[in-house]
């Protein structure tokens, strides 16, 4: 009788499938944010039909340009993470970690002064897929499976 | 002195005398390069100090004159008032020009002594940034408290190398006592001055030090043997001081009688092996704070699974390099003993501090009291409980130990046979209830008799199985104690390391970092760089101080880390703080939506799960 092969492959936790999911979120989420000044300026009915600088300036056409290439490179990047990430690559899990913290600190800050100062509402939903995918990385089997915790003394801060 | 031999340990005669005693096992001291500072005699010491009393309302008043004091004077009986503070001081008030001179002096002759101290990497680059910004307050608190100054230090430094050149010797106040069938010698060190913070960038700077070490023997066909030995150090108590003298790897015994100290140089603290130890300091805090910090950190090890961590422990480097003078047998230079116990006057009778009451409300730099003595005048543990001191009180001797564990092993067979038989009665008397009240049932003119008879049958059966749980547990310790009984009667010894709950390890000799001078550079600087920030942020964005600050500390945090090779952790900690905040600010939002969220995924697992058992 033929055996079954051992699957010498890591299990993948379910906190790495929750994490993918919350990727894929924010990455719609970026996706509107290409799109959304792309569709106020009607680029795609009329094309780039105007200046993008006014002097040293930008203009409001290449401001939503600028925005919308900003967050095309950010989707784009959260995808390569993505990939990484299903393929367990230590890499992915460092770049998400720390881009998760940089993504917090901002939404934190744009939290305090949005609300003080510009008076409009702070994107809650990218704080909420930020706290789920920070907590995700951080449980000790998934840090495990990239390689992170190795059980070994860390120096402290 | 002939040393007779049992096994593979040097032994001693039980009729030899204290003396000879403290002179076969008296310990050899390694010393730093850069100390200058080491045991010598009260007697002189006392000569060249002053006796004063200060007393709670803050005056001070000055009891025996400098060039006036002897021993005999230090212990005259003086009545005091409660909360009076006596003590002595060996550097009078110094002034602005007297420091500058003292200073200036202290370089001159430690570089005719050609006898200097390099740190390495310094303490700041081995402790993390938290830990070091609250070092920073910890010294801005040198303002606030009573401290003793480099001067002072500096004064000290001359005056004993004076006090030396007069009567060039090393002391040690050697004390044999008896107790629970143990001969304990203790070797008490004595120095003028204890410079730790001036000269080794340590926390404390206080005139005077008592410093000791001890060693416990056992008799066995009248020879004393040594089994442990024990240093007082920082941060360690109880078992966690003691060595077994067959412990080699730990305690490095010269000439086979005689252990070797590695003093932490200024601090004088004892260590078994060379190297440079982490001390930590933890602040004093209020209760209620740290009962956050304790709340703080379960959660942060146990819920959140990070590695422990304490921001107010600040790291200090004690350096036992052992490079410098060295004491004892073999060693260039000799002791000169003394033989102290409580009829000598000075150890019980003067219970005030040996150098300087600097008014610190931490006692840090304080002066210590005598051997027999807390600074507040209460007994001294390790001299009126050796024992207990290194957790001994509990270690019967070898030679005892064997008749302890068969006496131990009689009385629990004894007690196992009065077991059986009550065992067996019991149960025969149960047995015996049961099919009475077997007999009453069916009765109905029977029930108040049945009910007390079912009480007693309940009361009965529980003292049974109680009997029999102790039974159970008779066998597996008896089991245990013929095993160790066994072990003992082979001559097999325990693990020398069982007792050891914290090892004092020094850092290792690899230990480096990403860029060991940048690493350096940065911990020296960084805290300075923090407040520029901080000062720049503040002049010219003020409307984003908040934010700034935040942005400001994350950055200094990855610097640091990136330098310390622990960036990847440290961008984990940052983020789960901030998610941790963000949760916070998430659920103050949205908490209906939240708890409405929970229900419903709480009830469709519920369902789910039922559903599931229903379907099979």
């Amino acid at each position: 009788m033929a055996r079954r092969k051992k699957n010498n492959r890591k299990k993948r936790p379910i906190a790495v499938t929750v994490i993918a999911a919350a990727i894929v979120a924010l990455f719609l989420i970026r996706l509107y944010q290409v799109f959304e000044p792309l569709i106020r300026q009607q680029i795609f009915q009329n094309g780039v039909a105007g200046p993008l600088f006014d002097g040293w300036r930008l203009t409001d056409l290449g401001r939503a340009l600028l925005s919308s290439v900003t967050y095309f490179v950010l989707s784009a990047t959260g995808i390569a993470v993505l990939i990484g990430f299903l393929r367990l690559r230590r890499w992915s899990w460092v770049l998400l970690m720390s881009w998760t913290g940089i993504s917090l600190a901002i939404t934190l800050v744009n939290y305090y002064y949005a609300q003080r100062l510009l008076g409009s509402q702070p994107n809650y939903a990218v704080m909420a897929s930020n706290v789920i995918i920070a907590f995700a990385l951080n449980m000790t089997e998934v840090q495990r499976i990239f390689g992170i915790r190795r059980d070994e003394s860390v120096p402290s801060l | 002195m002939k040393v007779y031999r049992a096994s593979d340990r040097p032994a001693a005669p039980a009729t030899a005398s204290d003396l000879e005693l403290l002179r076969q096992f008296e310990p050899v001291a390694y010393f730093t390069n850069g100390e200058p500072f080491f045991p010598t005699d009260v007697d002189h010491y006392v000569r060249d100090c002053s006796l004063w009393e200060h007393y709670p309302d803050e005056h001070e008043k000055l009891l025996v004159k400098q060039g006036e004091l002897t021993l005999e004077k230090l212990v005259e009986p003086r009545p005091a008032a409660f909360g009076t503070v006596r003590f002595l001081r060996f550097i009078e008030n110094l002034s602005l020009t007297e420091s500058a001179q003292v200073l200036a002096d202290q370089a001159r002759l430690r570089l005719k002594l050609r006898n200097y101290f390099h740190a390495g990497i310094g303490r700041l680059a081995r402790g993390g940034f938290l830990p070091r910004l609250v070092d920073g307050l910890f010294s801005l608190s040198f303002l606030l408290r009573g401290r003793v100054s480099a001067a002072t230090a500096a004064a000290a430094e001359l005056d004993y190398y004076e006090m030396f050149k007069e009567e060039p010797k090393y002391v040690y106040y050697g004390r044999v006592t008896r107790q629970n069938g143990w001969t304990i010698l203790q070797y008490w060190f004595f120095f003028c001055f204890n410079n730790w913070r001036s000269g080794f960038h340590g926390v404390n700077n206080h005139e005077s030090d008592w410093e000791m070490i001890t060693i416990y023997l056992y008799e066995n066909g009248g020879q004393l043997i040594p089994e442990w030995v024990a240093y007082a150090s920082h941060d360690f108590k109880g078992d966690d001081l003691r060595r077994r003298w067959d412990d080699h790897g730990e305690l490095q015994i010269n000439d086979e009688c005689h252990p070797v100290i590695y003093a932490g140089a200024g601090s004088h603290a004892s260590y078994f092996r060379p190297g440079e130890y982490q001390a930590e300091f933890n602040l004093p805090l209020p209760n209620w704070f740290s009962g956050l910090v304790r709340t703080w950190n379960k959660f942060w090890t146990e819920t959140l699974g990070q590695p422990a961590g304490n921001p107010f422990r600040i790291p200090f480097v004690d350096f036992a390099r052992g490079d410098g003078l060295r004491i004892g047998h073999g060693a260039p230079q000799s002791w000169s003993p003394v033989l102290i116990d409580e009829s000598t006057a000075w150890v019980s009778q003067y219970r005030g501090l040996w150098g300087l009451f600097a008014r610190d409300p931490i006692s840090g730099e304080n002066a210590p009291a005598g051997p027999m003595y807390n600074r507040d005048g209460t007994p001294r543990s390790s001299w009126y409980d050796p024992l207990g001191f290194a957790g001994l009180d509990k270690v019967p001797p070898p030679p005892q130990a064997l008749e302890l564990l068969k006496s131990n092993c009689d009385k629990v067979i004894q007690r196992q046979e009065e077991l059986e038989q009550l065992i067996l009665e019991k149960a025969v008397e149960l047995q015996s209830l049961g099919i009475e009240m077997k007999g009453m049932e069916g009765n109905p003119h029977l029930a108040k008799q049945h009910a007390a008879l079912e009480k007693t049958i309940s009361a009965l059966g529980a003292e049974v199985k109680g009997l029999r749980r102790e039974r159970s547990e008779n066998t597996a310790l008896l089991q245990g104690l013929a095993q160790q009984r066994e072990r003992m009667n082979a001559g097999e010894q325990d693990d020398p390391r069982a007792h050891i709950r914290h090892l004092a390890e020094p850092d290792k000799p690899t230990l480096a970092f990403r860029f060991d001078r940048a690493a350096e550079t940065w911990a020296a600087i960084s805290l300075s760089l923090l407040l520029f920030a901080i000062a720049g942020l503040i002049f010219l964005a003020p409307h984003y101080v908040w934010a700034g600050l935040t942005i400001i500390f994350l950055l200094f945090l990855v610097a640091e880390s990136i330098l310390r090779a622990a960036f990847v952790q440290t961008i984990a900690r940052i983020t789960l703080i901030l998610a941790m905040i963000a949760t916070l600010i998430l659920f103050f939002h949205f908490w209906k939506w939240i708890i409405v969220g929970a229900l419903l995924t709480t009830g469709a697992f519920l369902m789910f799960q039922r559903l599931r058992e229903l379907t099979g």
